[in-house]
């Protein structure tokens, strides 16, 4: 016997079956309605890198920092309580550090009266000749830590340098900032949040 | 001048091609035939523009005429001249000229192959949709990816190079253009399905007729495809040739159904079923063609290759929607035809396989596609960030993997309509005891581990199903028992077991470690002995080589070493491999000795059977090649279903 | 091939496979020798904070460095893989795991591919039934007269059908 499906309508050399037939249009709609779903969260997605500079560690006690600078001067963080401190990750063969650099200088100069805000710098993978060379030429008289800081950089989360991370006097993490700081963006800052 | 000469190209492209569209748009609905064999001319018109385009961009590349910002921002006068050429498609704007040069070459070997079909309305709606699809490339190319902005270069201006990444290796030359060759490749056959959809005439005339097509197409993508895991592997120090990474991903999907679809047709061929998965999987592939070069250049999904972001974004994404819609729309209203005429006998047949195979090769492509977006899909959802990475791919994608390999060991002795328990075990058994050997070599030479072991067993059985075919074949037909579609695709089927069974072994036997070592000292790892016998430096123009002297196991001496970039300031490393069939060494430096006294870091990578993924994909390339090779020529008349049994013809011929 | 060694060949078969199979999964251990190694496949599953699409393994940048130095370093004091995963993604958030987790939203892509396969095979298996159940056709008058004007039109004969290319068809 030969299967010729429905013989509804012998003339047409294309069997149409039985009336399921129906079906076909409920199936696209859904099918589309999915697809048009995707395409809706792929039109609405952020191009390129948003800067994300949320952290886990805001609000929270900031992870201890001690050694000792390239000039053999000791620093402790949990000793910087009831001051502001910018620990910052930086590294000599990054650009946009240099960049910043001066206004940590400027920072720090405007803050040495009052004695309300300490800078400590943290370099990791940088040779230890190079980062005395680039404070000599460039200035900055805080403690700069060269050895042993990768366990810091990895405590604080840093991803790429530089960052910098803003310690409130009650020794929380207060911002995180990426990309490089200004002294008048830290010193609004810390007008906004307060003593 | 090369600017203003390239941007008319451009706009003449793009006016050509509304003309076509509109020259045949219009013969199509007011039936004019005559207006579609006009229209024709304008396919070889949009070619000679983007041929134009194409050759005053290499011009101004060669030349480096800085006057094109093209030039500007990716030529270099100290770049060697082969990959000046290469340039053009190293960055986002010249990748679209290439791929309207490629896509309107297409479209003029279309007119060409089926100019005696040009009255046929299934051939003009299939030339219509080729033109729109030429519109919208040329509308990139006059709008947000046009490469011949002006540009004034100050005096003793020269330009950054490519990414020297990309200048490190021969095969950037031809990884894009294999894999735009593949890509854009599945225009034509799309382009038939929708003239098929919208003729009406959804039955297997269209198929035939592009047969050679979209394997030809599928071919490069494949070619491709391991190009790019060759030149990852050679290139980028870190061992690997696959990492899940998105634009991978965006290239392997299309590749997914298109492999799917091929094997699918089949079915259709000899029984006129699987229409609808037909349509859709090439559909889909075409559709994924376009998402993919989405994904790669709006920069919405974070990648090593991404290209540079633009607004093209939104116009891919556009163009992919109405993709989509026409696509579904046409399928859906064509539903009542595209209903098979006979069904399926028995799950156990040939046609049941490619439904499992359609099936998993789906199963396969959601799973890739899912993990590729799912970022996207979580962050919608609740802002949060989430990565999906190779642990998940790996995992997921093995099973699938598994039951593929099974399935290419029995497909290919299954007959069509319905086989039994008997003919299966009497066909399969051979190639079930060299599954068993090759478990049995696995374990001899020291495989240990389910999943890896159990993949060398499956392979060996679909490897012993292929050569069954191939060895029956060859002894009916002689020579011509290796070419031909069937045969031809058992030869693919061999290329992919090599390359799955290089893929299992690397994944689950690699050894990589970190070695400090100063001059003289010797390390281990994975069975070598990786010695450090001094450093050497080398000046280029366009960078600084600083080379590591390392002997592998007593033998030649290996130069990894780090290439310093004088103009962008960037340093590459430059790996070095010691390839052999059992298995690969790779070193690449991470820092050389310094003044402190510090000492080499080197990664050393031993990887097992890295060759034959090459070795595999070069053996899938030659049988697409044999596959492509026309069969015995078939009456066209002859029916291609069961014929009918000699009792039931008399009795007919006398009612 | 004759039935008896045939069913004898499938014996061996059976057994060698279950042999061998066992072996292969019970028989001495064969990932990473030892924490040098360990170290990578584990960096492997994290991915570069910094660099766009790379793991911790692969990538070079210093941070990178410094996280396959911490991991090696915990691995040196017994901690485990679960251990030092909460560890990192305590520092940096869900992102760094390249394995997404198998709870919440997230879940879903764990779960999504499977359901959606367990569904294609229910709705394959349906199709079947019916088609089975549905009485086939029987062919009328009005069928075989179509037959007979196809046939009457159609070249000499009908030729063999079968692809020269496929040779079990040939055998059938």
């Amino acid at each position: 016997m030969i299967a010729m499906g429905s013989t509804e309508n012998p003339d047409s050399p294309v069997a149409v079956s039985a009336p399921r037939a129906r079906v076909a249009p409920f199936i696209a709609l859904a099918v589309a309605l999915v697809l048009a779903l995707f395409v809706w969260l792929l039109a609405t997605r952020d191009t390129g890198d948003a800067a994300a500079v949320s952290s886990p560690l805001l609000g929270k006690i900031a992870p201890p920092i001690r050694g000792t600078g390239f000039r053999n001067d000791a620093f402790d963080l949990d000793l910087q309580r009831g001051k502001w401190v910018i620990v910052n990750f930086f590294s000599t063969t990054c650009v946009p550090c240099k960049l910043e650099h001066p206004q940590l200088v400027e920072l720090a100069t405007r803050h040495e009266a009052a004695a309300d805000l300490g800078i400590v710098s943290i370099t990791f993978e940088d040779s230890p000749a190079k980062v005395r060379e680039f404070f000599e030429t460039n200035g900055g008289t805080w403690p700069v830590l060269i050895a042993d800081t990768g366990r810091i950089a990895i405590s604080y989360g840093v991803a790429a340098v530089p960052e910098s991370y803003v310690v409130a006097p009650s020794g929380l993490v207060a911002r995180k900032i990426i990309g490089g700081i200004s002294a008048d963006g830290i010193d609004q800052l810390l007008l906004r949040l307060g003593s | 001048m090369n600017a203003t000469l390239g941007g008319a190209a451009n706009v003449l492209g793009l006016a050509s091609a509304v003309m076509g569209v509109v020259t045949v748009g219009y013969g199509l609905v007011r039936h004019r035939p005559e207006l579609v064999r006009v229209g024709r001319r304008y396919a070889w018109l949009t070619f000679a523009c983007a041929l134009a385009a194409f050759v005053v961009m290499e011009r101004a590349l060669i030349t480096r005429d800085f006057t094109v910002a093209f030039v500007a921002e990716h030529g270099s006068s100290r770049t060697p001249a082969l990959f000046n050429f290469a340039t053009l498609w190293s960055a986002l704007e010249g990748s679209i000229i290439l791929w309207a040069l490629i896509l309107t070459g297409y479209v003029v070997a279309t007119v060409v192959k089926f100019r005696t079909r040009v009255d046929d309305p299934l051939f003009g709606w299939a030339l219509l949709t080729m033109f729109v699809v030429v519109l919208f490339f040329f509308v990139l190319l006059v709008g947000p990816a046009n490469p011949f902005k002006a540009f004034e270069p100050p005096i003793g201006y020269d330009g950054p190079g490519p990414n020297p990444l990309l200048q490190n290796h021969i095969l950037m030359a031809f990884h894009p253009p294999m894999l735009y060759l593949g890509y854009v490749g599945f225009t034509v056959p799309f382009a038939f399905a929708i003239g098929a959809l919208a003729t009406g005439r959804v039955g297997e005339g269209w198929l035939v007729a592009t047969r050679r097509w979209t394997l030809f197409a599928w071919g490069f993508l494949t070619l491709g495809i391991v190009l790019g895991s060759w030149w990852s592997y050679e290139v980028l120090g870190w061992g690997g040739y696959w990492a899940w990474d998105p634009v991978e991903n965006a290239s392997f999907l299309p590749w997914l159904t298109g492999t799917a679809y091929l094997h699918s047709v089949m079915v259709q061929e000899r029984r006129g079923m699987l229409r609808v998965w037909n349509l859709s999987l090439l559909c889909a592939t075409f559709a994924l063609t376009i998402l993919g070069t989405f994904l790669t250049r709006s920069g919405v999904v974070a990648s090593v290759h991404a290209f540079s972001n633009s607004s093209i974004g939104p116009l891919l994404l556009g163009f992919f929607a109405l993709i989509v819609a026409v696509t579904v729309g046409l399928i859906g209203w064509r539903g009542d035809r595209l209903r098979a005429p006979g069904r399926m006998d028995s799950p156990l047949s040939r046609e049941g396989a490619f439904l499992a195979n359609n099936v998993l090769f789906g199963a396969f492509a959601f799973v890739v596609l899912l993990g590729t977006v799912f970022p996207l899909i979580v962050e919608a959802v609740n802002n949060n960030r989430i990565s999906v990475g190779t642990p998940y791919f790996d995992r997921m994608t093995m099973p699938i993997g598994m039951l593929l390999l099974f399935l290419m060991a029995i497909a290919p002795v299954l007959p069509w309509r319905k086989a039994s328990g008997e003919l299966l075990s009497e066909r399969l058994l051979w190639p079930a005891l060299s599954g068993v050997g090759a478990l049995a070599i696995a374990l001899f030479i020291g495989a240990r581990g389910f999943t890896p072991v159990l993949a060398f067993g499956f392979g060996g059985f679909a490897a012993g199903a292929a050569l069954r075919q191939i060895v029956l074949a060859s002894r009916r037909q002689g020579w011509r028992g290796f070419v031909g579609r069937a045969n031809g695709g058992m030869i693919v089927h061999l290329g992919v077991i090599i390359v799955a069974v290089a893929f299992a072994s690397s994944s689950s036997y690699s050894h990589q470690q970190e070695l400090q070592l100063v001059a003289g000292q010797t390390g281990s790892v994975g069975g070598h002995d990786i010695t450090f016998v001094g450093v050497t430096t080398k000046e280029l123009p366009e960078k600084t080589l600083t080379q590591a002297q390392i002997r592998i196991d007593d033998g030649k001496t290996y130069a990894p070493g780090i290439s310093i970039y004088a103009f962008s300031g960037q340093n590459i490393g430059t790996p070095s491999v010691r390839s052999r069939f059992t298995e690969d060494v790779m070193l690449a430096v991470l820092a050389f000795p310094d003044a402190e006294g510090r000492p080499l870091t080197v990664r050393v990578i031993v990887r097992p059977l890295i060759m034959w993924l090459w070795i595999g994909g070069a053996v899938m390339a030659v049988g697409t090649a044999l596959a492509a090779f026309p069969g015995r020529r078939r009456n066209p008349t002859a029916p291609v279903s069961a014929p009918l049994p000699e009792r039931v013809v008399p009795a007919l011929a006398g009612a | 091939m004759a039935t008896r060694s045939r069913f004898f060949g499938w014996a061996v078969v059976g057994a060698l496979f279950v042999a061998l199979m066992a072996v292969a999964t019970f028989d001495r251990d064969n990932g990473p020798q030892n924490n040098a190694e360990r170290e990578f496949s584990l960096a492997a599953q994290f991915a570069c904070p910094v660099c766009d699409g790379q793991s911790v393994a692969e990538s070079e940048v210093p941070i990178a460095r410094e996280i396959r130095k911490e991991i090696r370093t915990r691995l040196d004091q017994g901690q485990t893989n679960t251990q030092i995963r909460q560890y990192l993604v305590g520092l940096y958030g869900d992102n760094i795991d390249l394995k997404p987790k198998a709870s919440g939203v997230t879940g879903l892509v764990w779960f999504l591919p499977v359901f959606a396969f367990v569904l294609a095979i229910a709705a394959l298996v349906a199709v079947f039934r019916r088609w089975n159940n549905q009485t086939p056709a029987v062919a009328t008058d009005a069928d075989r007269a179509l037959v007979e004007r196809a046939l009457a039109h159609a070249p000499a004969a009908p030729e063999r059908v079968v692809s020269p290319q496929d040779p079990d068809d040939h055998d059938d």
